[in-house]
């Protein structure tokens, strides 16, 4: 497959220095995904705090005296101004001011009272304090639009969150190196808060557990072993798709678990910072002249927020075939995929949309089975089994066909209707 | 605004076009990444190992994320009055929202220490006492139920006393 001029120059993979310049749709897809837990689960949470911390007629005294204690007015103004900020995260407008204040408000709340503190919170706000220092400049809008490409920003708020990410793992497992519950006794796993998932993966929930309370020890060094490593991966570059797909595993691992609130979530998104950007890796053949074409392009350049795509007329490959084939796409390592195969990789290319699905699944379905609605607690874990089984060998060849019949060949001919298409 | 010819950018975008940092603020942003890493690596280094000793301790501010056993623990907050049995605390809700009377709570101290859930209930009652001023004695009661320190027992009571 011979590979045409990019239109966008790929991203210098070791030339980058600190103050150097990158793709900023790397670190705005970061940022929106950070946007959507922090409205769907963030902010709701440090709310209630606030809410039940003015109700009350009882405070403990805050980690420092000086402090100024929470009025009900002054906290529902926070409260208020929370939800602007993260919306302002969201689109994409005042990020700077946004990401701080969400950091500075949140520091606040958690030394108001140690009961409100947590890692997730610690973590997420960590991670907020971070994109304030964001330059990126990417509305939501700009990002959804194909101009993103071109746009570059500073290489080192990036470069920091991934080195925080680093730190994070680094302590988390030399904490279980001394901690006498971990080590080389694993007490703590046994006594891990398991969540019951139901519809069916309860079954994988007592294997687990069987395994946990068999080989308590062997899981426990395994886990800090898994920590350094991720540590490590995090800061040499070489290491990062390793890591990438140890992390994912690991931390999908630990969301199904325990579902430990948002901290795995917060490292799905910290995994967009390691993900490649603005580089045209994937081809997709196009033809220009077919409507269907051009509606799947335009679609494809709404949801690759991290520029993975690049069009490429067919007539300019050595594959065209006279009839328009249907979704096509040539990885970067120049294999070619047709139709379903080409359709269940984009998940994991479009890795900013498929987030904030999963993450509203999970987010919206906890919300739901909380308040007694059925078990959508099981959402995403359901999504994500039903897209791990569009891996299993023959499936292709059942969903392959209808799959085909509605995406797939149509008449390359252009209709008196169509309107004429752009060139690329 | 016509489209850009493929390969250029539009002019609109050459706005986010930065080149990198450049000058001061090339300085601030490299003084700001020495004191932020400063900060991430040597508090929850210090915080774990804390001098003079630096023997190993589980701390809050430094991602230990599992690594403790949260204790778990039982409160009852009530009130009695001479030889009387316990009654309920009115308006209970409204000293601490959401917490009960004299129905006990279960409760999980993830992130903090006994010293901490005993210093808050102490605290609890004493403000309820001086508050209502009614004569009534004040009363939280702290079942361990899983993970109290070795030299902590089982069952901690305090009592406050009202003025009447």
């Amino acid at each position: 497959m011979p590979r045409p001029p990019r239109s966008v120059p790929p991203e210098d993979s070791f030339g980058n220095g600190w103050f150097g310049a990158v793709p900023s749709c790397r670190f705005a897809t970061f940022r929106v995904a950070l946007a959507v837990t922090t409205l769907v689960f963030h902010v709701p949470k440090f709310n209630a705090f606030i809410r039940d911390y003015t109700a009350s007629a009882f405070h403990v005294p805050p980690a420092f005296g000086w402090l100024p204690i929470l009025t009900p007015t002054a906290g529902a103004a926070l409260a208020v101004l929370q939800y602007v900020a993260a919306g302002g995260l969201l689109l994409g407008v005042g990020v700077p001011t946004c990401g701080w204040f969400l950091a500075a408000t949140g520091f606040y709340i958690l030394l108001l009272d140690p009961e409100h503190y947590s890692h997730n919170a610690h973590f997420h706000l960590t991670l907020l304090a971070l994109v304030g220092c964001s330059r990126d400049g990417l509305s939501l809008a700009r990002l959804i639009r194909a101009a993103a490409a071109a746009a570059r920003c500073p290489a080192w708020p990036e470069r920091l969150v991934r080195l925080q990410i680093g730190i994070v793992f680094f302590y988390a497992a030399l904490d279980k190196v001394f901690s006498p519950f971990w080590g080389t006794s694993g007490a703590r796993l046994p006594a891990l808060l398991v969540v019951e998932h139901g519809l069916g993966l309860s079954m994988l929930q007592r294997l687990n557990q069987v395994v946990t309370r068999a080989a308590p020890a062997a899981l426990s060094i395994a886990t800090i072993a898994l920590e350094f490593f991720l540590a490590a991966a995090a800061v040499f570059r070489p290491l990062w798709q390793t890591g990438l797909v140890v992390g994912f595993v690991f931390i999908a691992y630990l969301e199904f678990l325990v579902a430990p609130g948002l901290f795995t979530w917060d490292m799905f998104a910290s995994g967009i910072l390691f993900l490649p950007a603005a580089d045209g890796g994937w081809q997709v053949l196009l033809d220009p002249h077919c409507p269907s074409c051009r509606r799947r392009r335009t679609l494809l350049s709404g949801l690759d927020w991290l520029r993975r795509f690049r069009y490429v007329p067919r007539e300019a490959t050595a594959i065209s075939t006279g009839a328009c084939p249907g979704l096509q796409l040539v990885s970067p390592r120049g294999q070619t995929l047709w139709g379903f195969d080409a359709l269940r990789v984009q998940p994991a290319i479009l890795a900013g949309p498929a987030f904030v699905v999963m993450a509203v699944a999970r987010f919206g379905g906890g919300f739901l089975a909380a308040r007694g609605a059925g078990p959508w607690g099981a959402l995403p874990y359901v999504l994500f089994t039903a897209y791990l089984a569009l891996w299993v060998p023959g499936v292709a060849r059942h969903l392959g066909r209808p799959l085909h019949a509605a995406l797939g060949t149509h008449a390359r001919a252009p209709r008196n209707l169509d309107p004429p298409s752009p060139p690329g | 605004m016509e489209p850009a010819p493929p390969g250029r950018v539009a002019a609109s975008d050459m706005g986010s076009l930065t080149t990198g940092t450049s000058g001061w603020r090339r300085r601030g942003a490299a003084a700001f990444i020495v004191v932020w890493l400063s900060v991430q690596v040597l508090v929850p280094l210090l915080q774990k190992f804390e001098p003079p000793d630096f023997h190993y301790r589980w701390a809050r501010y430094s991602w230990g994320m599992f690594s403790s056993i949260g204790t778990r623990y039982e409160v009852r907050l009530l009130r009695t009055r001479g030889s009387g049995g316990a009654e309920p605390i009115p308006e209970v809700g409204r000293y601490v929202r959401g917490y009960r009377s004299p129905e006990p709570m279960r409760m999980r101290a993830a992130y903090w220490s006994e010293a901490e859930v005993l210093d808050r209930f102490s605290r609890l009652v004493s403000f309820i006492a001086r508050d209502r001023h009614d004569g009534y004695t004040y009363v939280a009661s702290i079942e361990w139920i899983r993970g109290p320190r070795a030299d902590e027992p089982l069952h901690t009571e305090f009592r406050a006393q009202a003025a009447p």
